[in-house]
């Protein structure tokens, strides 16, 4: 009978792109505290920010791609399907938010 | 609350089942209601404790008000008026707001999904007593004159030793740990539960609405409590035991204490709303009379939702000197919160236009929550934008904010709520001749009350003044929020006294008044103990059967599980995305264990706030004990191999199958002490870059042999909790293996013991000492509860609870044991790296 269920390791997949969201918010928070609290030129401060952001969006992006062109088995009936569309569109409103809410560490000042 | 059904289901046979049900399942009479574990008995009692406080925390707000109402009030001095407003906030957040969602959610989730009950009776009892104590500490302080008097919010320093040494900010501390704890397990339960226990068929994408909400809430819970449980027992430490986390001036850090807050904090306004707008998601459908548009958007939204809430908790403290880019982050967080919001009232809306919506009593309350929400939210978005929130933090504006997204998220709908599921509990509807001019009344009233804050807020009135002088041009604004306020409470008077005349007078109503398409319905009204005297089957070609029909066929047992079986208290185990059953869920009976041990706990917190260290360490120890006592009433003494529970289908009882709901239960719990965890690795580090005075020459020696024999220790006692387990699934004796993890923990504790003893500059010198000593305390901690889990199952072993089918409380133990040993080698790596951290800070500019 369980052969036949969507596995319930992959309700981990709906948080997934928010947790890389998370992980995006933690990292460029600490890394911005920790470069002003050390002095870092502004120059390599905003660069290492740049590159911690675009590593997280494309992991999200990655991950979009992997799972929207993955087909869900129809075997599997009518809650891969389901669960399949909302994760995707988690993934994507996870992509949004990243890019919405750190944005900023590309332009504003840094450490003022 | 009484265990008699007044309305015995039709027909001889469901008669029969509804008397064999009722003994299994009925609480007793008299004394024993204390040993109810119920959900729908509890449930029913929350409600009721919540409104009780919420009674409490309103006449405190009337109370500022009067102050209030005139300048120069002299009602209260600035004293009593800390205290009022003290509480009133901290009342109805924590006593009122937080328990009242979680009674519906107690309530009505496993009647929602079409089950019997919660996965841990037992615990939601105890959650129970957990919550009635924690807020009758809270109450009596306020009638001793002691009470909390720094705000809800418990800022530091003002709480701290040196501003407020008498016992008031341990009494907040305490009794809201104390609530806290009682709505984490509660949240556990809900997780387990949603996912684990369903009607047959009700897979994911067939579940309820509802369900997701709860689901996501409960989550949500897990992961935003222990930020300030940690908080809070941070604070109590330097409050009792002179520890400096938050001192500034021994290298701890006040600010570290807004941010553990506001870390739960800010999801918590979200924990609040979410129960309820699953509760509007609910509704909306039945009086629009059609299927909720954009259930997978919702669900997508709520996902969202829960997480961005998570990230924007800076924006309580965008005037505290974070430096511009950073506060960025949090203003555009903030500003996006408000899209899946908005994707869900979207939903609302088209789901009434597109169907042919009814106007009856809860869609009044429905229409003020429209109103009243979309205000407060639109106040929030102009407060996310730092330059605006400059201007208006800490004014009586935020006074209006809140409350306007309060009483939106949460006094509207549960209005509404109630209005619409009251009929569930009493089996009569209401009579309407009050209920109409009493939502009228408390609908002006609040707008009076709270839009005037608005304006005195930008005419820069603060929030938490006692007085004002009259010069400042409040005084029309102050008086008309006073006579509002009384419009209002008039306006509850009212509702009151409507619901209790629709108790002694409603209508009769037999089954589904509202032509509802959920499984609560499809009971007796009021409800059966058992909820549902056998469990509908959901599926291709079902979802149309009206639950009035189905109602009575469940009643005549044409479900699954129709039937009486030992005495046990059955319910279906389900496979969490299909939904199909895979074991029989066998409840506990009544029992005052919960009572009990809620006792004790609060006992050992009472000793606490009269500082008799030793006996609340006695007590705590008790309670513990009850807790392992508990773990041995749990479970079946045999096994049994599949057992029949209708329609042909045959499944395992619980403690035969991998996937039980302890397991699950253990996953959540790691959850939340990883949160906690989390959150100190975070303090640790937060203090190390911006508290002052960590000057690099502070070098603290830690014994690496000492960390390395903890770390060596816990390894051996996870690898021995695996040996146990191949052992007894191959059938030999495993006591042996679990010696030797008991011994290994022995040594680990010793060891972090010595390594605390070892701390260098002194935990009470320094916050570097007293984080070492807080981190090294974790791993002692959870090696100390690893050992209960040892004990608990040599005990269990021996009374024949574990065999090589029923292997859940070995498993339960590896877990545990893997858990303390990967926290472990963190934390003592922390400690071990800090010296080398603090010598990086001689690098600073
Ligand atoms: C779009 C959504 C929201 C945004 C952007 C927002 C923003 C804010 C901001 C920036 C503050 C802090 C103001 C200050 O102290 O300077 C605040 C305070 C507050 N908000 Fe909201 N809010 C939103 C929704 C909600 C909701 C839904 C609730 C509750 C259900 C809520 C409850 C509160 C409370 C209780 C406070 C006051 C905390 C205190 O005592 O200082 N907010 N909000
Ligand atoms: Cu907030």
């Amino acid at each position: 009978m369980n052969g036949r269920a969507v596995p319930p390791r992959r309700l981990w997949l709906l948080a997934a792109g928010f947790l890389v969201w998370c992980s995006a918010l933690v990292v460029l928070y600490a890394l911005h505290a920790i470069g002003c609290a050390f002095g870092w030129q502004a120059g390599a401060l905003r660069w290492s920010l740049a590159i911690v952001l675009f590593v997280h969006l494309i992991v999200i992006a990655w991950m979009w791609r992997h799972l929207a062109t993955a087909r869900p088995e129809p075997k599997l009936g009518q809650a891969a399907v389901f669960l399949q569309t909302v994760v995707v569109w988690t993934l994507i409103a996870a992509l949004v938010a990243t890019v919405i809410t750190f944005a900023p560490s590309l332009v504003l000042k840094t450490c003022i | 609350m009484s265990a008699s059904v007044e309305q015995p289901p039709q027909g001889a046979p469901a008669l029969r089942l509804h008397r064999q049900l009722v003994k299994i399942w009925a609480t007793g009479p008299g004394w024993q209601r204390l040993a109810a574990v119920n959900h729908s008995v509890i449930g029913l009692r929350m409600v009721i404790t919540s409104f009780v406080f919420f009674a409490i925390g309103g006449i405190l707000g009337m109370l500022t008000r009067v102050q209030l109402a005139t300048p120069n009030g002299d009602f209260m001095d600035a004293e009593t008026y800390n205290q009022v407003f003290t509480m009133h906030g901290s009342m109805m957040l924590f006593l009122f707001a937080i328990p009242m969602v979680e009674s519906f959610a107690v309530y009505l989730t496993p009647k929602i999904l079409g089950t019997r009950d919660f996965a841990f009776p037992r615990l939601t009892a105890y959650g129970y007593w957990c919550y009635l104590l924690g807020g009758t500490i809270l109450t009596v302080s306020l009638i001793a004159r002691v009470a909390p008097d720094s705000g809800w919010f418990m800022y530091t320093p003002l709480s701290s030793n040196v501003y407020t040494p008498g016992v008031n900010a341990d009494v907040w501390l305490l009794g809201v740990t104390f609530v806290e704890i009682s709505a984490l397990s509660l949240a556990m339960e809900i997780v387990v539960s949603v996912l684990k226990m369903r009607a047959p068929g009700m897979s994911l994408d067939r579940m309820p609405i509802f369900g997701w909400y709860i689901l996501v809430t409960a989550m949500m819970m897990i992961v935003a409590f222990p930020p300030l449980i940690l908080g809070s027992i941070l604070l109590e430490i330097e409050r009792a035991f002179g520890l400096p986390f938050f001192d500034p001036t021994r290298g701890g850090s006040a600010l570290l204490w807004q941010h553990l807050f506001w870390l739960f904090g800010h999801p918590d306004v979200y924990i609040i709303f979410l129960p309820m707008a699953g509760a509007l998601s609910t509704m909306i459908p039945v009086f629009a009379n059609r299927p909720l548009v954009g259930y997978r958007a919702i669900v997508v939204a709520i996902i969202a939702l829960a997480f961005l809430s998570f990230g924007i908790w800076v924006h309580h403290m965008f005037t505290v000197g974070i430096p511009h880019l950073a506060l960025a982050f949090f203003s555009a967080g903030s500003a996006i919160v408000a899209v899946p919001t908005a994707v869900q009232f979207f939903a609302w809306l088209a789901t009434l236009a597109h169907g042919k919506p009814r106007w009856d009593l809860p869609m009044l309350y429905i229409f003020g929550f429209f109103f009243v929400f979309t205000a407060g939210g639109l106040t929030g978005v102009m407060l996310a934008i730092v330059p605006f929130d400059w201007q208006a933090h800490d004014t009586y504006f935020i006074v209006a904010h809140m409350h306007y997204v309060v009483a939106g998220a949460l006094a509207f709908p549960m209005m509404a709520g109630f209005y619409y599921w009251l009929p569930l509990l009493t089996g009569r509807t209401a009579a309407y001749r009050l209920a109409v001019p009493a939502f009228w009344l408390i609908f002006i009233g609040f707008n009076l009350t709270f839009f005037m804050m608005h304006l005195t807020g930008l005419l820069g009135m603060p929030r938490r003044v006692f007085t004002y002088n009259g010069d400042e041009g409040w005084d029309w604004l102050n008086l008309l929020s006073s006579v509002g306020s009384f419009v209002m409470t008039i306006g509850f008077g009212m509702a009151v006294i409507d619901i209790i005349v629709q108790l002694r007078f409603g209508r009769r109503v037999r089954r589904n008044p509202w032509n509802a398409t959920t499984l609560e319905w499809a009971m007796p009204m009021p409800p059966a103990p058992y909820a549902f005297a056998s469990i509908p089957r959901l599926g291709p070609g079902k979802e149309q059967a009206a639950p009035g029909q189905l109602a009575l066929s469940l009643a005549r047992g044409e479900g699954y599980l129709g039937f009486a079986r030992n005495g046990w208290q059955e319910t279906l185990g389900v496979h969490m995305t299909s939904g199909e059953p895979d074991q029989v869920i066998v409840l506990p009976q009544p029992t005052y264990l919960p009572l009990v041990t809620a006792l004790f706990t609060g006992a050992a917190v009472l000793a606490m706030l009269f500082k008799l260290y030793l006996l609340s360490l006695a007590m705590a120890l008790v309670t513990i004990g009850l807790f392992v006592l508990a773990g041995q009433r749990a479970g079946l003494g045999r096994d049994y191999g599949p057992l029949p529970i209708g329609h042909g289908a045959s499944v395992p009882p619980h403690t035969e199958v991998a996937s039980a709901p302890p397991w699950l239960a253990l996953i959540c719990v790691l959850v939340a002490d990883g949160t906690l965890f989390t959150s100190l690795v975070f303090g640790t580090f937060y203090l190390w870059i911006a508290a002052p005075h960590w000057p690099a020459n502070l070098a603290p020696e830690a014994s690496r042999v000492l960390a390395l024999g903890v770390i060596v220790a816990l390894v051996i006692a996870a690898v021995a909790a695996r040996g146990s387990l191949r052992a007894t699934s191959a059938g030999a004796r495993a006591q042996g293996w679990i010696g030797l993890a008991v011994i290994a923990l022995l040594a680990a504790i010793a060891a972090a013991v010595g390594l605390i003893g070892s701390v260098t500059p002194h935990p009470h010198q320094h916050a570097l000492g007293a984080t070492a000593a807080a981190l090294i305390g974790f791993v002692a901690l959870h090696a100390g509860i690893g050992l209960l889990f040892l004990i608990s199952n040599l005990l269990r072993i021996h009374a024949g609870f574990i065999s090589p089918r029923r292997l859940t409380d070995l498993r339960l133990s590896r877990l545990w044991l893997d858990y303390t040993t990967v926290t472990g080698i963190i934390a003592l790596g922390l400690v071990l790296a800090l010296p080398a951290l603090v010598a990086t800070l001689g690098a600073r500019p």
